[in-house]
């Protein structure tokens, strides 16, 4: 309930700013990296990438909607002297972050930004977790020409399990291209 | 920007408050199982689990919230003469029962059926062995973490007659716990 209401709000704050608001600015990019799993002892590191498509509603506010696809390794354990293999998570999510500043453009970015989503966790022998997922970072944007810039970005990804959460930190590199203005 | 001064230090607050969401992790707790030979119906040896006998659960027993992953491991060898669905069964107790139909009767399933046939070996990984943990089963050690941290396991076959070993046992527990 609570991820839909937020993320009908990320809507209509989307949709009122590409009404209402006089410059926007509109890009798509395409990201990958590494993914870390944070505090779980049965999941090994993996990967993760996907697509954003960062909205500059005002100067300093951005809302990026985001689709992203992870693939966690096997976490290995050796119990009692046998090594045991646990399937890793496939991670596939999206949702949308709100961006204090602006990803495209000339010159050098530097932003803080979080927003929700829904992601889904899926591996062998347990039954599939869909729910809520939060995520916070930092991003840094270097843009060598006018309509295209390189992203770097270390975010955490925190999917809710109940009273708990399973997290991983994700350092990712990714091309922004603007299409508006 | 003013706002900032407020909202972050209030975010950071919610986020990194005791029993939050984000200050929580998955640990694995093993345990090692005797090897047993389990005969129907009145040859069967349970193996008392006790949770405290691991660090990590002792440093985190008070902010237990869930089991996120459990299996049995092993090698089992059927040595009886027909196929033979094995069952992993818990007492709430340290109990030492030696009977199949009361272990049932009293018990709670907690993992199977795990099929073995006549006169063959099987040995399960942690992704099949999984799939096998029952609702009911991950409900009643999760009261178990969250209680005294002692319970009784029992395997048993699922019906008829037989007789099977099982070698280099491993209780594995991923729990769910806030920091």
């Amino acid at each position: 309930m609570m991820r839909t209401v937020a993320l009908a709000v990320l809507a209509l704050a989307l949709a009122a700013g590409v009404a209402s608001a006089a410059p926007v600015g509109v890009g798509v990019g395409a990201f990958g990296g590494l993914s870390y799993p944070i505090l779980q002892d049965d999941v090994g590191n993996g990967s993760v990438y996907g697509l954003r498509v960062p909205v500059r509603l005002l100067p300093m506010i951005t809302v990026e909607p985001y689709w992203l696809t992870g693939k966690m390794d096997d976490a290995t354990e050796t119990i009692g002297g046998v090594e045991y293999t646990r399937d890793g998570f496939d991670n596939k999510g999206f949702g949308a972050n709100a961006i204090l500043g602006r990803v495209g453009g000339a010159g050098f970015h530097f932003y803080p930004f979080g927003g929700i989503g829904s992601h889904k966790l899926t591996r062998a022998g347990t039954p599939e977790i869909k729910e809520t997922a939060y995520n916070f970072g930092l991003g840094f944007g270097i843009s060598p020409t006018p309509k295209v810039s390189l992203q770097i970005r270390g975010e955490v990804n925190m999917i809710k399990t109940g009273d708990t959460s399973r997290k991983f930190g994700n350092a990712t590199v990714g091309l922004n291209y603007d299409l508006l203005p | 920007m003013k706002n900032l001064r407020w909202i972050l230090p209030c975010l950071a607050l919610v986020l990194f408050a005791p029993g939050c969401i984000l200050t929580s992790g998955q640990f694995t707790l093993d345990f090692d199982l005797p090897d047993v030979t389990a005969t129907s119906a009145t040859g069967i040896v349970g193996e008392q689990i006790d949770l405290n006998d691991e660090s990590d659960y002792k440093d985190h027993k008070d902010n237990v919230k869930d089991i996120s992953d459990f299996a049995v491991l092993g090698t089992f060898h059927n040595t009886g003469l027909t196929d033979v669905d094995i069952e992993v069964y818990m007492t709430r107790d340290l109990t030492t029962l030696t009977d199949a139909a009361t272990i049932r009767s009293t018990g709670i399933k907690l993992w199977g059926p795990f099929q073995v046939p006549a006169g063959g070996t099987k040995t399960i990984d942690w992704d099949a062995s999984a799939a096998l943990f029952t609702a009911a089963g991950k409900a009643a050690v999760l009261q178990e973490a969250k209680g005294d941290g002692n319970f009784t396991l029992y395997a048993v076959g699922s019906a008829g007659t037989y007789q099977f070993d099982v070698e280099n046992g491993k209780l594995v527990l991923v729990i769910d716990v806030g920091i």
